[in-house]
């Protein structure tokens, strides 16, 4: 689709209007009319995605070529325009049709656009996209917001006004230092190898792959090369594997003998002739603000004989096998070269061919720079005057503080299950609670018996017999390996996780909407105006339908996991069950004063 | 400008600290009537924890340690390693010099406490001043922090074993909030039979360790495995992590646990019956639920 | 301070390539499992703790467990550590499972340790048999002139009068690294050199104690025992005297070495002889990370280029030597000026402005030091400058090529040369480059090419 359509046109508030003589210009994402007479103050910009719709007059020679760009179905309002002739609105036409299609595709993606748009007419642009950013960020948000605000709950304004704080802060989140590579070698890629069979097992992650990528731009542009089309992905890093096993081996015959008979093999065992070509430029495009971390326990180099996992042995140089042999500091300085580099894209880890294309697209855009390498530069220097701090002119330093905040809702639940521990340690304490039936005098005196006792004994030895040291050690690694194995690899992972994942789904949901609806409730009271009775009214009606949804989630669930849930359960409904009797009792007041005083409001 | 060369060459001691120098503040509950009930001798208890101490200052040059008595009504410094010097002529072989030297001052210590108690039977084992020695702690850490910008790591252990007192609520959260904001991690290791709540949500909210061991007899262990770990190792190692955290909260009315109260709009006090009026802030009729 | 390049060698290198059967021998020492454990990584330390009441092996992959994925490198090298040094013995069993523990000497040392505390290596001798022992200031002072003697000597053997013991062998040993000699020239400070002079106390005792460790062989002295005693002097406490008669030969033989050093300092009484500690000695077994202390400053430069030192130090006159002109000399103060020439020569030497820059501002007077900049601006400016002045000139090895046979030739032989960053100059009007050499044959090769 062209970029832009510029025609002349007439600008019609209504058909039967005479309009304004002006030109009309078509972006992608909107249209601009600029009248002839500019002191006219019918000058329009408006973005298609404020427009829901287009209709056209009938192509007869003798009618006047009209376009109707439709603002809101229900309104009819909308902007007409009529065109010297037919074939200029017939353009224009399919431009309009296309860039609606696309933006309806759009928020399709995002119902919340339109629904922004609806009740907050005279919103500023910015704030928008702002709270349009927020919703696709924050599922969970999108789908209060989806719940409440497009079903009528609340309105758009009470739901934001909740969450200025989101819309704030949201502008200077963003970080200063880029994220580099692990600084970890990817020849720690060890193969694993189970003893029994030949075989020989290659673990590749989709980061150690963009590593590959990064680091062997042969391999990256052979996979472009072959994948999918020569050979599949699984075949292709099988290929690739072998290659590695065989330098591993440091088995330089047999790699040339492989190689000869198989082409895309030898790409793997060859020297990198891209990488060569680019060492050149690299150096002089070092960041030096990019984050590394190494410290003490990383120190490697006062390790002698240690840490090395391939070169450790001294190396037979035979030269008409040169070009098949990788030497470790070769390896290393890619790396280094590479992880200086930065993480040049920042796309999700999940498909192959999508890191491989991102990856090459970044080289293309980074060749692209090359030329105009005064740009880099400058940019270069650009940063790294706002990441050097001139110290005379910083503020005094803070001291370092975190900011009080409550991190993950769903911490929550963790609570509710310390509350049942609770209870449950209560009783069994209960049982021998043991009433310190000792006088003050008694006690001190005995305290202070036994530091006169370490006094004169010293302190025993040993400290703990070794049979208890290794029973705790052993208790404690169970534990932590059992937290592992219960809540996965995660340590932040909670009670919930060990639910259903529908369970927990469906139990998240409700609880977010309980706190929404339940906020907004009480924040309703005092009720003053009509308008809060209604809003309370009309979140009491949302609740209730909420009350059973809860029973089902308890009752559905297997018998096993019937107490937790209902744990979880309990404590939305007491809320719940407290709102409800609020609402009864402000309800009877009301229609007691209202009783005695028949003109009162509502 | 006339200064002396003796001034002029004297060097300045090194402030220079690698990753792992840690500033280590322990509370020591020293609650008699918890240890006439508990399960493990307070001689036993004090042999460990003085062990442990020993293998803290042991590990680095540089690591301080500090103890804090938390008592029943009083609490009090009892050992700073950085200003007993390590002498070795007080070391008589038989028990390192720093444990003789808190030993006394934990003596003295206990007998001033006792002084001040009033002769009241209380009918449980009471609580000690735990808000109390979390205050002294945070204000010797603020003091470091303040001495230039290559202080120790500093992080404090709970060894506790009295009950909570709902009472000290308020005091005692205001001091996690505290050491949150400050960074400083709160290390909990309850020697009761039961959990304690507060140790619980402070461990939590500051990204500390809870723990209660099981094995008393092991207590070196414990303390050695899972609380000897510096900050900057905890990065990298995954520690015991509680099954749950008790988050309840005391009304500011009547200092009782609850599970569901009512919640000033303005000042955020919790109170467990309906108020027409704050009583911290005055503010008329609150209405909020928390669960 | 400057960064320390010529340290490429930890102490604890050195102990950890002991041959295992003198290693373990070590350990039965307390204070070198104090001193070695102290050394240890942070994740490495708390392993040992960990592991202090444990008597069996404890699996590999039981530790792995408590690593969390970030940690993997760190827990490997804390291992790997522990395993050179032998404080963790390795094992594996018959399902090949790797076990790890902890070295029984090493674990019934420490375990002592913690329970009764330190034990002193020797008895100090008690007041009544020695006498006129030097207070602490005194001690600390004659340890700090003997020292710089030694640094004196060190670095300009020529010209000082013989004031320590050391052989003429051992003192090349030394200075081995730091002064290079050409024929018929006097020795000249290399840039390290220039460097280890700007090193604190300690970190210069560490890089002189590696030398005369790795050259212990040659003079008959078994390494091991040697780190043994020096780290076990460490543990004596300054300024207590302890009787002479205590040592073996051969750390008899030492201690005179280290006498001369600053280490300790011999005295003699009626009967008895003894040596007493000084602080450069007790600081050893602290100062095993490579951590630097900062010394306080002494040096006022003034915007006219004149420099006052308040130092009656020698071995600072012969620093400040090496870029500054020295007019005068009080007891203590020594007052000169930054020339163009004493720069000059300074700059001859391989030292560059920005390490004298850095040695002015680190050992800044602290009445100047407070102020920014400690060292007025438009002298720092100025050194810079005649540093420059010198480079105007670059000489590099090149070739000119010309007599191209066309204009697209040339433009093409031009941006080749610029693709490799070896253009040098060109001359489009006459058809004429300079390359640097390196790149000649790549160029040869690509003009020969056929198009």
């Amino acid at each position: 689709m062209p970029g832009e359509v510029v025609k002349r046109a007439r600008y019609k508030t209504s058909v039967k209007d005479s309009g304004v003589a002006g030109v009309l210009k078509m972006t992608e994402d909107k249209f601009v009319f600029m009248p002839n007479d500019p002191t006219s103050s019918a000058r329009l910009d408006v973005e298609f995605r404020f427009i829901k719709g287009h209709k056209f007059s009938k192509g007869g020679s003798n009618k006047p070529a009209l376009l109707n760009l439709t603002q809101d179905s229900e309104k009819g309002g909308g902007y007409i325009f009529e065109f010297e002739n037919h074939p200029d609105r017939e353009v224009c036409r399919e431009f309009v049709g296309k860039a609606l299609a696309k933006f309806s595709e759009a928020s399709k993606a995002g119902s919340e656009q339109s629904a922004v748009k609806l009740f907050d007419e005279q919103l500023s642009t910015i704030e928008m996209e702002r709270r349009i950013k927020l919703l696709r960020e924050d599922s969970e948000l999108q789908k209060l917001h989806k719940q409440f605000v497009l079903s009528g709950v609340l309105t758009e304004a009470e739901f934001w006004a909740t969450r200025k704080k989101l819309l704030d802060g949201n502008t200077s989140r963003t970080s200063k230092q880029r994220v580099g590579f692990k600084s970890a070698m990817i020849s720690d890629l060890k193969p694993l190898t189970d003893g029994r069979t030949n075989r020989v097992t290659f673990n590749l992650t989709p980061e150690i792959i963009h590593q590959i990528f990064a680091e062997k731009p042969a391999v990256h542009q052979a996979f472009l090369n072959f994948v999918p089309n020569k050979m599949t992905e699984k075949d292709f890093w099988n290929k690739y594997c072998r290659a590695e096993y065989l330098h591993c081996t440091r088995n330089t015959v047999a790699a040339a003998a492989e190689a000869a008979e198989d082409e895309e093999l030898a790409v793997f065992l060859k020297h990198d002739d891209i990488l060569a070509s680019e060492a050149r430029r690299k150096i002089r495009r070092v960041d030096p603000t990019l984050d590394m971390e190494a410290d003490q326990g990383d120190d490697y180099m006062h390790l002698p004989d240690h840490g090395i996992f391939r070169d450790g042995s001294k190396e037979i140089i035979d030269p008409q096998y040169e070009q098949y042999r990788r030497t470790l500091s070769q390896d290393l300085n890619r790396h280094a070269a590479v992880v200086l580099e930065g993480r040049p894209i920042d796309v999700e880890l999940e498909d192959t061919r999508t890191v491989a294309e991102a990856l090459a697209k970044s080289k293309r855009v980074e060749a692209a720079n090359e030329k105009s390498d005064g740009s880099v530069t400058q940019e270069r220097l650009e940063r790294i005057s706002r990441m050097t701090e001139i110290e005379d002119l910083q503020a005094p330093r803070d001291l370092p503080f975190a900011a009080l905040c409550i991190k993950d809702p769903r911490d929550y639940f963790d609570s509710q299950q310390a509350n049942a521990l609770k209870t449950l340690g209560d009783t069994l304490a209960g049982s021998k609670q043991i009433k310190c039936s000792l006088s003050t005098q008694e006690a001190y005196g005995s305290l202070r018996g036994f530091i006169s006792e370490i006094k004169s004994v010293g302190l025993s030895d040993p400290i703990v017999k070794p049979d208890i040291a290794l029973k705790v050690l052993n208790g404690l690694t169970q534990n932590i390996s059992s937290t592992k194995f219960h809540l996965g690899k995660n340590p932040q992972e909670s009670v919930l996780d060990r639910l259903p994942i529908i369970t927990k789904e469906e139990l998240l949901h409700h609880w977010t909407s309980i706190q929404e609806l339940l906020r907004h409730f009480w924040s309703s009271y005092p009720i003053t105006t009509t308008y809060l009775y209604a809003k309370a009214s009309r979140l009491k009606d949302a609740m209730s339908q909420i009350y059973p949804k809860l029973q089902e989630i308890k009752e559905s669930v297997q018998s096993d996991f019937r107490h937790q849930v209902s744990l979880l359960v309990q404590p939305m409904l007491q809320a719940l069950d407290a709102a409800f009797a609020h609402y009864d009792a402000d309800q009877q007041k009301r229609s007691a004063r209202s009783g005695e005083r028949p003109n009162g409001f509502v | 400008m006339a200064i002396g060369r003796s001034a002029v060459m004297a060097p300045v001691p090194s402030k220079l600290y690698s990753d792992d120098v840690s500033l280590l503040m322990v509370l020591l509950d020293t609650n008699p009537f918890f240890w006439s009930t508990a399960s493990i001798p307070f001689s036993k208890f004090l042999s460990h924890v003085l062990a442990f101490l020993n293998s803290i200052l042991l590990i680095n040059q540089f690591n301080q340690v500090v103890v804090i008595a938390t008592g029943c009504n009083s609490c009090n410094f009892i050992f700073d390693s950085s200003s007993v010097p390590a002498n070795p002529n007080l070391e008589n072989g038989r028990m390192p010099a720093l444990c003789s030297n808190l030993l006394q001052k934990l003596e003295e210590f206990v007998t001033g406490d006792e002084k001040l108690s009033k002769e009241v039977l209380a009918a449980g084992i009471g609580s000690s001043l735990l808000s109390g020695s979390l205050s002294m702690a945070l204000c010797y850490i603020q003091r470091v922090f303040r001495t230039g910008p290559l202080h120790p790591q500093p992080r404090i252990l709970c060894l506790q074993g009295s009950p909570d007192g709902p009472e000290q609520y308020v005091a005692v959260m205001n001091a996690i909030f505290s050491a949150q904001r400050s960074m400083v991690p709160i290390d909990s290791c309850v020697l009761g039979a039961q959990h304690s709540a507060f140790l619980q949500q402070a461990s939590y909210i500051t990204g500390g360790v809870y723990l209660k061991p099981q094995q008393l007899d092991g207590l070196f262990q414990y303390l050695s495995t899972v609380f000897a770990t510096d900050l900057h190792s905890r990065r990298f190692l995954q520690l015991p992590k509680p099954a749950g955290v008790d988050f309840r909260a005391s009304c500011f009315c009547h200092k009782n646990t609850i599970d569901m109260g009512y919640i000033c709009s303005v000042c955020l006090s919790i109170f467990c019956k309906h108020h027409k009026k704050c009583s911290t802030c005055g503010r008329k009729r609150q209405s909020s639920l928390e669960g | 301070m400057p960064q320390v390049k010529i340290i490429a060698k930890n102490f604890m290198d050195m102990v950890a390539s002991l041959p295992a059967m003198k290693l373990d021998a070590l350990y039965h020492n307390t204070f070198i499992c104090e001193a070695i454990l102290r050394s240890l990584p942070p994740l490495a330390k708390k392993y040992v703790l960990q592991m202090l009441y444990i008597d069996v092996p404890v699996t590999a992959k039981a530790m792995e467990e408590w690593v969390l994925a970030d940690g993997f490198s760190k827990h490997r090298v804390a291992i790997d550590r522990l395993i050179q040094l032998r404080v963790f013995t390795e094992t594996s069993d018959r399902k090949k499972e790797t076990s790890y523990r902890l070295n029984p000497t090493f674990q019934t040392n420490l375990q002592k340790h913690l329970i009764y505390g330190g034990v002193l290596p020797r008895e100090p001798m008690p007041s009544n048999i020695t006498v006129r022992l030097p207070s602490l200031d005194d001690l600390e002072a004659y340890a700090l002139v003997q020292w710089e003697c030694f640094l004196l000597q060190l670095i300009n053997s020529t010209q000082t009068e013989k004031l320590t013991n050391f052989s003429s062998s051992l003192m090349k040993v030394f200075q081995r690294g730091l002064l290079t000699q050409r024929e018929k020239e006097a020795p000249r400070l290399t840039e390290s050199g220039f460097q280890f002079l700007l090193m604190d106390t300690n970190a210069q005792l560490w890089y002189i104690m590696r030398e005369y460790i790795s050259n212990s062989e040659e003079r008959g002295v078994d390494p091991a025992d040697l780190i043994s005693f020096l780290l076990e002097l460490s543990f004596h406490v300054t300024g207590e005297a302890y009787n002479i008669n205590t040592l073996t030969e051969f750390q008899r033989n030492t201690i005179k070495d280290l006498a001369d050093l600053g280490l300790v300092k011999l005295q003699q009484g009626r009967k008895e002889s003894w040596f007493i500690p000084t602080k450069l000695a007790t600081n050893l077994s602290m100062s095993l990370s490579d951590t630097s202390s900062r010394k306080q400053g002494f040096v006022v430069v003034e915007t006219n280029f004149r420099l006052y030192a308040y130092s009656s130090s020698k071995l600072h006159c012969e620093i400040l030597r090496l870029f500054s002109r020295v007019e005068y000399q009080l007891p203590n103060l020594i007052v000169g000026a930054i020339t163009k020439e004493s720069l000059y020569n300074a700059f001859e030497n391989g030292i560059t402005a920005e390490q004298i820059i850095s040695f002015l501002q680190q050992n800044a007077h602290p009445r100047v030091a407070e102020r920014t900049p400690s060292v007025p601006e438009n002298v720092t400016d100025q050194i810079r400058l005649w540093e420059t002045d010198l480079n105007r000139v670059e000489m590099m090895p090149s070739h000119l090529y010309d007599e191209f046979p066309s204009r697209d030739v040339f433009d093409a032989a031009c941006d080749y040369a610029r693709e490799y960053g070896g253009l040098l100059w060109e001359d489009s009007k006459k058809m004429r480059l300079v390359v640097k050499a390196e790149i000649h044959l790549h160029m040869r090769e690509y003009l020969r090419r056929p198009k």
